[in-house]
């Protein structure tokens, strides 16, 4: 077993030191916030401001309109109507189109309706078209409303927002707030997708060190000093660790970093005086960030923590024996994908059921899923910020272990076999005559 | 050294015989070779002893101790398809290697050093073998192979793939490493090799073994009593009548000598008596079967039954 360390350590040690593993690991979330915040450069960049003529011949939109986003109206007297639509076409470069909207004749908003027009000269986009419409018709809503004899502050009334206290009564629990939920489901989705990822990004990196030792023959002069077992446990338990430190740097840069604007972020906010709006969305930043820490502390981070990490390494082992099974049973990386593509079905299953599970985290397909080992290591972890019970999570984990197992029993027969086999068609007819006979 | 009894291994549920009933003995200090041709058995057998593979019946003993996983640090394997890893440095390689037959870090490294100053390798440890020729390759893999100064050595198919200098290099540590006492099991099917350096040999086709014991004995149990005879100042009388007696074959004159090929087996001073009625006698010489000519008999009678 002596071997088995010296082995991880080597596997370890050789991917540690590439240059692509130091530079992902330092780069990647550098890459990810550049790449973000270069998405958000780019629809930023592609907003257009749409100027638009406008001719209110009814006289009640001038004064109540609200101006969609990304649009500027400029309210133009009636005589100009001719001009303004001659002129349209060669005022390509100023102006974007005219809204010529009607008299209101005996308050029939209908046919105020059916006669406004909108000329463009240009293809202005669907959504400027929905948000003009839908300002028009928050008007003639008002207006409506008005005629029924109401005031504008009775109006106002009318349109609250309407949030349900819930409290389970059987978990004691308070049910989520929005924003609760929000938090929980963004850290649910993030920790599944990161399993997910790195489950195949280290399983085929398992893969190709197996193909490499093949492919340079030196897997002989190896296991005529140790058994294919210990080579490929060694081999498997190497990349894990590559994983885990990789992992670990993420976190301690993730943690930093937030401290860091944390500490940046209070700094600003203390300095701004105190009766001075944020103009955001009137969102109060303070109580967003209260209620996120709340609701992450909320949530028991002990298990959550454990889940992940249970539930991480064994499906990690799980399909990383699958893949040194696979790399042991072709010559060559092309030959790979016909057996990678169907081991990686079950992950994807769980990943996409996942997304499912947020809105019913207790429902039947939520309780398959994190059960039936080839899909719980995404599906429990997807799974768990919503809180499972505890005989489920310790079901789910028995059955994980003994799958993992045998399917760590049954590659390292695929594996003895395989790896001093070249040239073999690998059929799973083969593989399964291999594991027949190992 | 090692004792082999009744080895069997059988492949795909009885379809495929690799080996049958294989027994040999190898002497301690010796070097033994393994011939046969391709797909005979000679791979199969090198992996049972080096436990890769499990016979389905018959036993293995080293140094009168069965077979067990305590001797892989005994035993030195050079395959016949080898290679190291391309990307990790020589002197990483050596050690790992090192560490895997259960040499202490410190061993490796004097063991290394002695034989990079024995193959004249300097300058390399921290080199990555990508960097290395093919040849500079192939030392590091037989430095590789000896490193852990095994009691038994098996090397299959040596020199294949050596340039004729790195092959003479090896084959002197191969004598040497012999005088120190450590037994070396050859497997190849190139016979020059064989007559250079093997003691011993055995011979397998098809999973059989069709004959083994010391190299001079072998060859003298195939030869077929042929001679090569050289005369001068040659009496041609006498010369037609041994050409009818002795049924010459091979005959040659070259500036008055004549050189002739005989089959004869039984006293040999009478024939001596008949041949100097010819002529002078400049070269009397048994035609002793090489290596080579023994194989090819062997497997092509035994093929042929």
């Amino acid at each position: 077993m002596k071997n088995i360390f010296i082995i991880t350590k080597r596997e370890f040690l050789t991917q540690v030191k590439k240059k692509s593993f130091i530079i992902l690991t330092l780069l990647a979330p550098i890459l990810l916030i550049g790449f973000g915040a270069l998405i958000a450069f780019m629809l930023k960049a592609n907003e257009t401001e749409y100027t638009f003529n406008v001719i209110d011949k009814s006289g009640v939109f001038q004064q109540n309109m609200k101006t969609p986003k990304d649009v500027k109206f400029i309210y133009l007297p009636e005589s100009t109507e001719q001009a303004l639509t001659t002129t349209l076409p060669e005022m390509v470069d100023n102006v974007d189109g005219l809204l010529i909207i009607p008299k209101l004749q005996d308050q029939n908003f209908e046919n105020l309706q059916k006669q406004t027009q909108l000329l463009v000269n240009k293809n202005i986009g669907f959504d400027v078209k929905q948000n003009i419409a839908f300002s028009m018709s928050e008007v003639i809503k008002i207006e409506k409303i008005k005629n029924l004899g109401l005031t504008e502050a009775q109006i106002e009334n009318i349109d609250k927002n309407f949030e349900i206290n819930t409290k389970n009564v059987v978990d004691n629990n308070k049910q989520d707030s929005t924003l609760a939920f929000g938090v929980k489901s963004g850290l649910s989705m993030g920790l599944m997708y990161v399993t997910f990822m790195f489950i195949i990004i280290y399983g085929v990196r398992v893969m190709r060190s197996v193909l490499e030792e093949k492919n340079n023959r030196v897997v002989e002069i190896i296991i005529s000093s140790v058994k294919p077992f210990e080579l490929m446990m060694g081999k498997i338990l190497g990349v894990t660790m590559v994983a885990l430190t990789q992992f670990a740097i993420w976190i301690t840069m993730t943690i930093l970093g937030a401290i860091f604007f944390n500490q940046g972020f209070s700094k600003i906010s203390g300095n701004l005086p105190q009766q001075e709006e944020i103009p955001l969305d009137k969102l109060d930043i303070q109580g967003v960030f209260t209620e996120i820490s709340h609701s992450l502390l909320d949530m028991n981070f002990g298990i959550i923590i454990f889940v992940f990490i249970v539930f991480f390494l064994l499906g990690y082992i799980f399909y990383s024996s699958m893949y040194a099974a696979i790399g042991s049973a072709v010559d060559n990386e092309t030959e790979t994908q016909q057996f990678t593509m169907i081991g990686i079905l079950p992950l994807m299953l769980g990943m996409y059921g996942s997304f499912g599970l947020i809105n019913n985290p207790e429902g039947p397909m939520a309780f398959w899923l994190s059960i039936i080992p080839l899909t719980s290591p995404v599906a429990m972890i997807a799974r768990i910020p919503f809180g499972v019970p505890i005989w489920q999570i310790a079901l789910s984990i028995f059955l994980l272990v003994i799958s993992t197992l045998g399917m760590v029993y049954l590659a390292a027969k695929i594996y003895r076999v395989g790896i001093l086999m070249y040239g073999n068609k690998a059929t799973f007819k083969e593989l399964w005559k291999w594991i027949r006979t190992s | 050294m090692l004792q082999a009894n009744h080895v069997t291994k059988i492949y795909s549920a009885g379809k495929k015989i690799a080996l049958q009933d294989f027994s040999i003995h190898v002497p301690k200090a010796s070097v033994y070779g393994l011939l046969g041709p391709n797909g005979a058995g000679k791979t199969t057998f090198i992996r049972i002893i080096n436990q890769i593979t499990q016979a389905d019946s018959g036993e293995v003993f080293i140094n009168g101790e069965k077979l067990n996983p305590h001797h892989i640090k005994d035993i030195g394997y050079m395959p016949e398809e080898r290679g190291l890893y391309k990307n990790m440095t020589v002197g990483d390689q050596i050690l790992y290697f090192g560490a895997l037959k259960g040499m202490k870090k410190q061993d490796a490294l004097s063991q290394a050093k002695y034989w990079f100053d024995r193959l004249e390798i300097d300058h390399w440890w921290n080199k990555k073998l990508s960097e290395l020729s093919k040849g500079m390759a192939q030392k590091i893999q037989f430095v590789v192979t000896v490193l852990h100064q095994p009691k038994l050595l098996i090397l299959d198919e040596p020199f294949s793939g050596f340039d004729p200098v790195n092959a003479n290099l090896v084959k002197d540590q191969i004598l040497q490493l012999k005088e120190q006492g450590t037994t070396i099991i050859l497997s190849t099917h190139r016979m020059e090799s064989v007559e250079e350096l093997c003691d011993s040999v055995a011979l397998i086709n098809k999973s059989r073994k069709i004959l083994d014991g010391k190299v001079f004995e072998v060859r003298e149990k195939f030869k077929q009593n042929l001679f090569s005879v050289v005369l001068s100042d040659v009496n041609s009388e006498n010369l037609e009548m041994l050409k009818n007696q002795y049924k010459l074959v091979n005959i040659h004159d070259q500036h008055g000598l004549i050189s002739f090929d005989l089959n004869y087996n039984e006293d040999q001073n009478l024939l001596l008596n008949d041949l100097m009625k010819a002529g002078k006698i400049r070269s009397f010489d048994e035609k002793i079967p090489s290596m080579n000519e023994v194989f090819i008999t062997a497997v092509t009678s035994m093929n042929g039954q």
